[in-house]
């Protein structure tokens, strides 16, 4: 294909795409220096104890915006899942457990946020999974990013004042689910919480 | 006192690397073949050394000794001897080394091989692949030493990870190293291709079994990996695009394009720079691959230490590579123009060229779906990541593409087709496959991509067995003999052809495996308590009771699960959620009963303190056996490939010099040849390097 290129117009064509591979290149090399300083690992310590970024979202079910700060007052739980994704669905029946404790509370809001996927593969594996809160699509990953989310699932509690109290990376199964219940939502729907 | 033995050598072998980066290129400036002899003893030394330190670490792995740092983080007493050897390369330190040790091993190997038939180029291949030797000895030596001791001397060893105890893992890491280094080799012959300026088909041809090694080990590499993935890892799915998995599949896309691509310059000595391109590129992504996952700039499943120092010296060593091959084939560009131009767009060459089109929009899928959380994150410090569906939107389209083409590219002539040949090829594979299509909706497939994938799967399938029910019946009249024996003729006459066609009869059996394990996969995510039951498809899952289990260096809770078709039981099932004492790491191990040439699996990932409940992830796989049978059948016709005989020509820089090895075809007189060869293989070089260079 580069061939039938250079036979038409010999140096321009050369030239093309020469600099285009050199400048391809270039910008791969900085990139990679860029990102050594980076650690996938790390999560930004700011973001808990910060006012959580605000949602703007469409409801997955129902034609109509979701925002955070509707629910100023209360206690969010904030769970980022993907129906491909496989611990999601081991933290399913956990989080469905949740709700069935304290969706009862009008002080306890859960906000499931679908993040990159298909909306009719998110119904179904609602469906198939079952489903007892509400979901908001996180369309172009805006969301995500702002909550600097970079794997699902991952989970947000927020108190009352919309701060940011815990950042759960993983799925919410075992010790993590207990701590969660008992050691972080009741303390705050209580008002007995201490920092976190 | 063996560990400094080795350590000692694998620093000697730093300082034969440098010598042969140098020498053989002091040799060529001077004309002076004792500076290239001494390149060659060089690679053939290095070989040695790096081995007796391999050989060194495996004694330390042997007799338990923890005074060696890398030996106290991957081994423990109670491993068994095979886990013991395998934690050489179960961490950063030692997975260098083995780099290292499998370069040099090629590399005498390729200088070996094609000493007597390459003489021109070896000096440059020496070259080359001493820079690259040289970047990982230093790598291996300066930012993480395997042989660095610890005092004081710990009592046993921290144990190698658990995830890694397990024979396809253990294998998984080898196989990769196998293939990327592989691919060392064909791309020092491209670049010695580039330096020397013999830039005709030579390199191509001399590199093809290479290639196809190299292709091989990186299909063993990746298959393995999935393979760990499903049931070791508990996923139930063998790929999960996460980006270390991409890091290996790069490589192989551009292999495989490439691999496709040089019959074109083989046979219509087109696309010349487009496969120095391609080989660059490939080998190219193989460092690429190795920073990423090394350097642990992205997030994976594959946990790997991060430190910024040995990322930039990595960096620095792939840009100067990158830098090097690409600059080089720049400058050299302009040599390069083909001088034929493709006839039409309906021909085989035209095939080629969408073929590779096709691998390329794949390759760029994948880099960019594993480099974009990294632009996100240098642009804008945040952090987010890339989930299978992007990969699959654009995959699936241009996979269901790939599988079409080879139903066609095979059978198409070169330069131009006829509408009569088109006609005769392709009518009734197109006709079979539109009853296919028909046939798959009647019984009740109707989601599109198993549909589409299916009715391609029959065109291809009828478009080989036409070929070869022809072919047998032309070989077996001409012969006199029956069909079969025809068909064995017809290998005999092209076993290159025929071994190729059966890798792609693999993929198509792996096609048909990844669609049914995929589309039609059943899974249930529940919680079960003893006595609870769960449908499967066609099976039943009953949990019959949990109850703890042990082994020499883990504790477990393993649940029992009888497996039913209608009422008759047909397996009992025993997954468990293992914790390993000694490393503290909790592991899923996932319980496998074959149904057909599927799987009924079964993990319990939680389990409930006083073991009243599990959490149970159940799945049933149809046809996933495929997938991997699929892969053998395509290292079978690999294999086949790499196998079959084909005559070296000796190629000296002087035609007229070379003229006497014009007549190496027979095997006796070639023998000879090679013996005389070895005898003045001094005075040989230089003939080949002493007039001017030849520009192909």
């Amino acid at each position: 294909m580069k061939e039938m290129a250079e036979n038409k117009s010999p140096s321009a064509g050369v030239r093309g795409w020469q600099i285009a591979l050199l400048v391809g290149i270039f910008g791969l090399i900085i990139l990679f220096y860029k990102g050594l300083w980076g650690n996938p690992s790390f999560i930004p310590p700011v973001i808990v104890g910060t006012a959580a970024p605000e949602i703007t979202a469409p409801d997955l079910y129902q034609p109509r915006e979701v925002t955070l700060s509707q629910f100023r007052g209360k206690v969010v739980v904030l769970n980022f899942w993907a129906s491909w994704c496989l611990e999601c669905k081991l933290e399913h029946q956990n989080l469905l457990a949740i709700q069935k404790r304290f969706g009862e509370n009008p002080n306890f809001v859960m906000l499931g946020v679908n993040y990159q996927d298909k909306e009719d593969l998110a119904r179904q594996y609602l469906q198939e999974h079952g489903n007892n809160f509400e979901h908001v699509r996180d369309l172009k990953g805006r969301i995500s990013i702002d909550y600097g989310v970079y794997g699902v699932p991952e989970t947000f509690v927020i108190d009352q004042n919309g701060v940011i109290r815990h950042k759960q990376i993983g799925p919410i199964v075992g010790e993590t689910y207990t701590f969660l219940v008992e050691g972080l939502i009741e303390p705050l729907l209580n008002g007995t919480a201490t920092t976190s | 006192m063996i560990i400094e033995l080795g350590h000692f050598a694998v620093i000697t072998a730093l300082v034969l690397a440098v010598l042969g980066i140098v020498s053989p290129i002091v040799g060529l400036k001077r004309r002076d073949a004792v500076w290239v002899e001494v390149g060659r003893q060089a690679v053939t030394l290095n070989f040695v050394l790096i081995s007796v330190g391999m050989l060194a670490m495996i004694y330390a792995y042997l007799t338990h000794d923890y005074s060696v740092k890398y030996v106290y983080a991957t081994s423990n007493t109670k491993l068994s001897i095979f886990y013991k050897i395998a934690g050489l390369w179960g961490g950063h330190e030692g997975s260098l080394l083995l780099w290292a040790w499998v370069l040099a091993l090629f590399c005498m190997m390729a200088v070996h091989i094609h000493w007597k038939t390459q003489p021109a180029v070896m000096p440059y291949l020496i070259s080359i692949e001493s820079v690259v030797l040289t970047g990982f000895l230093l790598l291996t030596l300066f930012l993480s030493n395997p042989f660095e001791r610890i005092f004081p001397v710990p009592a046993d060893g921290k144990d190698l990870n658990p995830l890694l105890q397990d024979p396809a893992m253990v294998l998984h890491p080898p196989f990769l190293y196998l293939g990327y280094v592989g691919l060392s080799i064909p791309f020092s012959f491209a670049m010695a291709a580039l330096f020397s300026g013999r830039l005709g088909e030579e390199w191509i041809k001399a590199t093809q079994k290479w290639t196809l090694a190299a292709w091989l080990f990186l299909t063993i590499g990746i298959l393995m990996g999935g393979y760990w993935a499903y049931y070791e890892l508990g996923w139930g799915g063998y790929w999960g695009w996460d980006p270390v998995e991409n890091a290996a599949f790069m490589p192989w896309l551009v292999a495989t394009a490439f691999l496709h691509s040089v019959m074109v310059q083989e046979t219509r000595k087109m696309f010349k720079v487009w496969n120095l391109f391609l080989i660059i590129l490939a080998f190219s992504l193989s460092l690429i691959g190795t920073f990423l996952v090394r350097s642990g700039i992205l997030s994976s499943v594959h946990s790997f230490a991060t430190d910024p120092g040995r990322g930039l010296f990595i960096l620095g060593f792939v840009a100067f590579m990158l830098l090097l091959s690409f600059g080089t084939l720049i400058l050299r560009s302009a040599k390069l123009k083909s001088q034929i131009e493709m006839d039409s767009v309906i021909s085989r060459e035209a095939v080629f060229l969408f073929n590779n089109l096709f691998f390329l929009v794949a390759l760029i899928t994948v880099f960019v779906g594993t480099l974009y959380p990294l632009l996100v994150e240098a642009l804008q410090f945040k952090k987010v990541s890339v989930g299978p569906p992007y990969y699959n939107t654009v995959f699936m389209p241009v996979a269901l593409g790939l599988v079409f083409l080879m139903g066609i590219g095979p059978y198409i002539p070169w330069r131009k087709a006829s509408a009569q040949n088109l006609k005769d090829l392709f009518l009734m594979p197109s006709l079979v496959a539109l009853g296919g299509l028909v046939f798959f909706l009647a019984v009740g497939i109707r989601h599109s991509y198993a549909l589409a994938g299916l009715t391609v799967v029959c065109f291809v399938a009828v478009a080989i067995f036409r070929d070869f029910a022809k072919i047998s019946s032309f070989w077996a009249k001409r012969e006199q003999v029956g069909r079969l024996q025809g068909f064995l003729t017809a290998y005999k006459k092209n076993p290159r052809r025929l071994s190729g066609i059966l890798t792609h009869i693999g993929v198509l059996v792996m096609i048909i495996g990844i669609i049914f394990s995929t589309i039609y996969q059943t899974e249930k995510i529940l919680i079960m308590k003893p006595g609870d039951e769960v449908g499967l498809g066609s099976y039943r899952l009953k949990l019959i009771r949990l109850y703890g289990a042990q082994g020499v260096n883990w504790e477990a809770q393993e649940g029992l699960f009888n497996v039913y078709k209608g009422e008759a039981l047909i397996a009992q099932l025993r997954p468990q959620k293992r914790f390993y004492t000694v490393s503290q790491t909790p592991t899923t191990e996932t319980a496998i009963h074959q149904v057909l040439m599927g799987h009924v699996f079964v993990t319990i990932p939680e389990v409930s303190p006083d073991g009243t409940w599990a959490r149970v992830r159940a799945l049933h796989n149809p046809l996933v056996l495929w997938v991997w049978y699929g892969g053998g059948i395509m290292g079978i016709g690999v294999i086949l490939n790499i196998l079959r005989k084909t005559r070296l020509k000796v190629t000296a820089a002087r035609p007229q010099a070379a003229a006497p090895e014009g007549a190496v075809s027979l095997p006796r007189q070639a023998r000879e040849e090679v013996l005389q060869h070895r005898s003045n293989r001094w005075q040989s070089f230089l003939n080949a390097v002493r007039p001017g260079r030849k520009e192909v």
